[in-house]
């Protein structure tokens, strides 16, 4: 992996998070978040993924420790310029989309930063343009659109306001394996021609082996590994702190590896090579 | 006989132009686990549906053909009869909730088909254990989380012991460890009650070890139905149609295909980690 030469966008030094019940949640995070950066965020329910993203766009203020995004310290600086800089897309998009159509729902964000008309609209027929969404389902209620794209309107939502960090919690969700592929790909897409950081917070594996060049592993508050996906799927022992189990296909090298396969593996094409190799 | 049949059966819903379900022939025994996969929009929850009868009572539409449960058509059933033969547990558990506690909501359904209160005890001591519930029952239903919600929904469907038992994606909200622990009681159920299990799900991995047969469904149609097995040995079929079955069937697939193995597909990692030792060392030998 290349690491990037530039001072990071994202510094997370010794973070605590503490809900106002007393739950911590988050117990000392440090975290360095690079331009380039395309990161899966695992861990079983309740393990501050969720938590650690609102503390990244500022939603949440730290408890102790700091969050610095772009050189603004997330406690001194405004939501309307974190907004700008760090979007959140929730997992059920029904909890962020309430205007009455699609145009209104995407230029809801840009609005409400006081920009003016114009520069919504250009905003807005650019976030249109990026998410795909077609001309015939800008006038719709929301309500009435399928999973996906309702999820493309949240994203489109957030898009409009240029963030250079677009989190996405759980975009597969409920959708079947070609829908989960499509929104991926899209994610992948912004993430290569438009040079957005994203952070992907999933318990599909086979979708991080697919996507996530770095995975960050968090465990009841705690980083447990953070790495390229490929060396930290090579450690099951940390991930079953967590409950989390790689791809079937990377189990089953990890159970054979006395006989000579790579605990690293990740795809079923990887596993048949290395087979050809051992056999012939 | 099998306990339920499709016979040419088709349903278009009134607001829409195409046929949900467009012709389908299907019977599944008694004591079988059957697995029913497809992409959304493929016309599975709409199957689940004609079974247990809330196609047609509840909803608008077209019906052609005929849909057999135990030998009856489901429209000959009343509806109170149907839902006792039939349990459905929904994708969303919250929509079947009605009680201010778990205790009342797995009681709900027994009350309501006025089971003495020793039958309804009796009941409770084999259903809340078999699903992990007791240290919820004073709980509110909406306050537990995501995975404790589809076994209070599955612990109230299996109190009224419905002799056919259907799942419409019951994990697909849930974390990997919710859902196995979903899976696991199924398992118990398969194994020590046989009981006819119908489970709509995506997730592969916990589903394949279960099934004893499975059902693609495509665009309306059974596009493939067959026992476990051999249902993946069609696996360029599966993967043109966007099923991808987990990556140790697909390996041992490919090792088959290029003549590395001959045998049937391994249906859980166990098997195959395995097979695939054997393999080695006969091929090292």
């Amino acid at each position: 992996m290349i690491v990037s030469e530039q001072a990071p966008y994202i510094q997370v030094e010794n973070l605590v998070y503490q809900y106002p019940d007393g739950t911590v949640a988050l117990h000392g995070i440090d975290l360095a978040i690079h331009h380039g950066d395309f990161i899966a965020l695992i861990g079983q329910n309740g393990s501050g993924k969720t938590t650690l993203s609102k503390c990244l766009n500022g939603l949440f203020k730290p408890t102790q420790g700091r969050v610095v995004v772009d050189s603004l310290d997330t406690r001194t600086t405004s939501i309307t310029q974190m907004a700008k800089r760090v979007g959140y897309v929730f997992q059920n998009p029904d909890h962020q989309l309430f205007n009455s159509n699609v145009w209104d729902e995407i230029a809801y964000g840009p609005r409400n930063i006081q920009l003016p008309e114009e520069e919504v609209k250009a905003r807005v027929e650019e976030a249109i343009r990026v998410v795909g969404l077609e001309e015939r389902y800008l006038e719709q209620h929301p309500f009435f659109l399928t999973k996906g794209l309702r999820q493309r309107v949240a994203i489109g939502s957030i898009l409009a306001l240029r963030p250079k960090v677009i989190i996405v919690d759980e975009p597969t969700t409920g959708q079947d394996i070609k829908q989960s592929l499509e929104i991926m790909d899209f994610l992948a897409n912004l993430h290569r021609e438009r040079g957005h950081i994203i952070i992907v917070i999933t318990h599909d594996m086979p979708i991080v082996a697919r996507y996530a060049k770095r995975t960050v592993v968090l465990g009841m508050g705690e980083i447990l590994a953070d790495g390229p996906t490929r060396e930290v799927f090579a450690q099951p022992d940390v991930l079953a702190k967590t409950f989390v189990e790689p791809p079937q296909i990377t189990q089953l090298a990890q159970v054979c590896v006395d006989l000579g396969f790579d605990p690293g593996t990740m795809t079923v094409e990887e596993m048949i090579v290395r087979f050809r190799e051992l056999v012939s | 006989m099998a306990l339920v049949h499709f016979e040419n059966y088709i349903w278009k819903y009134t607001q829409t132009e195409v046929p949900a379900l467009k012709g389908i022939n299907l019977e599944i025994e008694e004591g079988t686990f059957v697995g029913i996969i497809g992409p959304n929009g493929a016309g599975k929850t709409t199957l689940a549906y004609s079974i247990n009868g809330l196609i047609p009572n509840q909803y608008y539409g077209v019906r052609k053909g005929h849909v057999y449960v135990m030998g009856k058509e489901t429209e000959d059933y009343r509806p109170d009869e149907l839902t006792k033969i039939v349990g459905i547990v929904f994708s969303d558990p919250e929509s079947q909730f009605t009680a201010m506690t778990v205790e009342d909501e797995v009681v709900f359904g027994m009350e309501n088909i006025g089971l003495s209160v020793d039958e309804i005890q009796e009941r409770l001591e084999w259903v809340v254990p078999l699903t992990k519930i007791s240290p919820l029952m004073d709980k509110p239903p909406y306050e537990v989380s995501g995975g404790q919600k589809a076994r209070v929904a599955l612990a109230s469907v299996l109190a009224m012991t419905p002799q056919i038992l259907v799942l419409d994606e019951p994990t697909s909200m849930l974390d990997p460890i919710s859902r196995k622990q979903v899976f696991d009681v199924l398992a118990q159920l398969k194994q020590e009650q046989h009981s006819t299990i119908i489970v709509i799900e995506h997730s592969l991995e916990n589903l394949i070890p279960l099934a004893d047969r499975m059902v693609l469904l495509y665009e309306g149609e059974v596009a493939l139905v067959d026992d476990t097995e051999p249902f993946f040995e069609q696996m360029d079929f599966l993967l043109k149609r966007d099923v991808f079955p987990p990556g140790a069937i697909r390996f041992f697939y490919e090792l088959l295909k290029g003549g590395y193995y001959q045998g049937e597909l391994p249906l859980t990692l166990d098997e195959a980690a395995a097979r695939l030792r054997t393999l080695m060392e006969s091929r090292r030998r």
